[in-house]
C-alpha cells in the first residue's frame, strides 16, 4: 500500500519556541491513524504545516505523492479538513457556507452535502452565528466530506458533539475509508483510538513516537499526557 | 477565486451601503442647503476669505464660497474627504486580518485555493467598492446641482472627484499592507490613519514651513479649492500616491504568502 502521507525530518519552530522537531510520520492509505498527545505537543503545528498553513523551516512533507509545498492547491482539492475549532463567517447561512466550499472546489456537491446533513440532522437555514459549537462541527464535518476527498484530516473533531451524531460520524469516516480514503485523527478520547483507528502515534514535546498497536489502556493512554518530569 | 471575490462583496455589501450612502447623501444634503445659505454665505465668505492662514487652509481665499461651486468645494470637499478616506481604511484593514480574528481563516485556507489567489480576491473587492464609491456619492452630487439648476461644472467635479478615489486606493493600499501584518482587524488604527493623513494635510496648509512636505500626505491632490480653481495639477504628490497604493499592494502580497497563519 502507498503512503498518503509522508513527513520527513519536520521541524518548526516559532522563534525560539519549540513547535514540532525532527517528526518522521507515515500514514498508508485505507488507514485511520489515530494522533494523539497532550495540548500543546506539536500536533496542530504537525496538521497545520501539511496544509500550508505554517511554513515550516526544515524537513519535507508529501502527501499523496505530492509535495506539500509546490503542489499546494492539488493537494487541498483531494483533502477535507475539519478544525478543532468549525469556524466560519457568522453572517452566512449554513447553506451558504456548505455551497460555497463545493463552490470554490469547482464541484457540484450537492448530493453528497444533502447525504450527510440528513444523516447528521444538520440545519441548513440557520445563520452561523446562531449556531452552538456542535451544530458548528457539524456543518464543519459537511464541508469537509462532501467532496468526497482521499484524505480526511481531523483535528480534535468530537468534542462537542452528542454521542449519536459522534456515532454517525465515524460511521461516515468508516464508509469513506471503505471505498479508498484515508483518515488522519487528532484525539484526546482513547475509545475512539481503541474502536477506530488502525495504528496511531503519540506526540510529547514535539516529539513523535509510533505506538506498537492503538489499542492501549487507560493507564497506558493517561501516562501519555504526563509531564516528562513526572515520569 | 470567482466564488471568494463574491462572498466578500456580499459581505462588504452593507457597510458599502452605510458609507456610500451617508456620504453621498450628507454631500447632497449640503448641496440643497445651499438656497436656503445663500443670501447669508455672501457675508460670511467676505469674513472667512480674509482669515489669513485659516483661510488658505480651506480654500476660502482663492474660492468663495457665496458661489455653489466654492461652497461645493468647501463643504462637500471635506465630507466626501474624510468619509472617503475612513470608508477605505475601514475596508482595507479589515481585509486580510479578519480570517484570522474570525477563525474562518481555517475553513478558507483549507479550500483548493492558493493564499495569492485570496489575495488577489480581496484586493479586488476593496478596488470594486471605493469605485463604486465614488460613482454613488458622484451620482448624488451631480443630481443635487441638477436639482438645484446649477451648471455643473463637469471637468472640475470629475477631477475632483477621481482625485478622491485615488486617495482613497491609497490609503486603502497603506492599510491593505497593514492587514497582511496583522492577526486582529485593526478597524480603529485604520480610522485614525485616515484622520491623521487628513490632518496632517490640513495643517500642513496652516504652517508655512510645513507646505514644502504636503506632497507627502495623500490629501494633499485632493484639496478641492485647487481642483475648482484650476491649480496646477500636483504631479509629484499624485505619482508619489500611486507608488504608495502599489507598495502597499505588493508588500500585502509578499508577507501574505510567506508568514504563518494564525489558528
Amino acid at each position: 500500500m502507498e503512503n498518503v502521507i509522508e513527513i520527513k525530518n519536520l521541524t518548526k519552530s516559532y522563534g525560539k519556541n519549540r513547535g514540532v522537531i525532527d517528526v518522521n510520520l507515515n500514514v498508508k492509505e485505507g488507514d485511520i491513524f489515530g494522533f494523539l498527545g497532550p495540548n500543546g505537543a506539536g500536533k496542530s503545528t504537525t496538521i497545520r504545516s501539511m496544509l500550508g498553513f505554517l511554513k515550516f523551516s526544515e524537513g519535507s512533507i508529501r502527501i499523496l505523492g505530492m509535495d506539500s509545498v509546490k503542489d499546494h492547491e492539488k493537494i487541498l482539492s483531494e483533502v477535507g479538513y475539519m478544525p478543532s475549532e468549525a469556524w466560519f463567517y457568522n453572517t452566512m447561512k449554513v447553506s451558504d457556507v456548505i455551497r460555497y466550499a463545493a463552490d470554490v472546489r469547482g464541484i457540484d456537491c450537492s448530493e453528497e452535502a444533502a447525504k450527510i446533513c440528513e444523516k447528521l440532522k444538520v440545519g441548513t437555514d440557520k445563520r452561523i452565528k446562531e449556531l452552538s459549537l456542535g451544530n458548528r462541527k457539524k456543518v464543519s464535518i459537511v464541508c469537509a466530506m462532501q467532496h468526497k476527498p482521499k484524505l480526511f484530516i481531523f483535528d480534535e473533531p468530537t468534542s462537542g458533539l452528542d454521542p449519536l451524531v459522534q456515532k454517525h460520524f465515524f460511521e461516515l469516516i468508516n464508509e469513506y475509508v471503505e471505498k479508498g480514503a484515508t483518515c488522519l485523527l487528532s484525539t484526546h478520547v482513547l475509545s475512539e483510538v481503541n474502536k477506530y483507528c488502525k495504528t496511531a502515534a503519540i506526540m510529547r514535546e514535539g516529539r513523535l513516537t509510533m505506538l506498537d498497536s492503538p489499542k492501549i489502556d487507560d493507564e497506558t493512554f493517561l501516562s501519555f499526557y504526563e509531564d516528562e518530569e513526572e515520569k | 477565486m470567482r466564488h471568494i471575490l463574491a462572498k466578500e462583496l456580499k459581505l462588504n455589501l452593507k457597510s458599502f451601503l452605510i458609507w456610500s450612502l451617508s456620504v453621498g447623501l450628507l454631500g447632497l444634503a449640503c448641496i440643497l442647503l445651499y438656497q436656503s445659505m445663500q443670501g447669508e454665505m455672501k457675508e460670511m465668505a467676505d469674513a472667512f476669505s480674509n482669515m489669513g492662514a485659516f483661510s488658505d487652509a480651506f480654500g476660502m481665499s482663492t474660492l468663495s464660497i457665496a458661489t455653489l461651486k466654492g461652497y461645493f468645494a468647501t463643504e462637500v470637499g471635506t465630507v466626501h474627504g474624510l468619509g472617503g478616506g475612513m470608508f477605505a481604511a475601514i475596508l482595507a484593514i479589515g481585509m486580510l486580518s479578519k480570517e484570522e480574528e474570525g477563525h474562518s481563516g481555517e475553513f478558507l485556507f483549507s479550500l483548493p485555493v492558493s493564499r495569492t489567489k485570496v489575495i488577489i480576491a480581496k484586493g479586488l473587492c476593496v478596488a470594486i467598492y471605493l469605485v463604486l464609491f465614488t460613482l454613488v456619492c458622484g451620482i448624488l452630487y451631480v443630481s443635487g446641482f441638477a436639482y438645484l439648476g446649477e451648471e455643473i461644472p463637469a471637468a472640475q467635479l470629475a477631477t475632483f472627484m477621481g482625485r478622491q478615489m485615488l486617495m482613497n486606493f491609497e490609503v486603502a493600499g497603506i492599510c491593505f499592507a497593514i492587514s497582511s501584518l496583522s492577526w486582529k482587524n485593526r478597524m480603529g488604527a485604520g480610522i485614525a490613519l485616515a484622520m491623521l493623513f487628513y490632518f496632517y494635510d490640513v495643517i500642513g496648509r496652516v504652517v508655512p514651513d510645513l507646505k514644502d512636505y504636503l506632497f507627502v500626505g495623500p490629501y494633499s491632490y485632493v484639496n478641492a479649492a485647487e481642483i475648482f480653481t484650476d491649480a496646477d495639477t500636483p504631479v509629484k504628490a499624485i505619482i508619489l500616491g500611486i507608488s504608495v497604493t502599489v507598495c502597499g499592494v505588493v508588500f500585502a502580497f509578499y508577507y501574505y504568502n510567506k508568514r504563518d497563519l494564525a489558528g
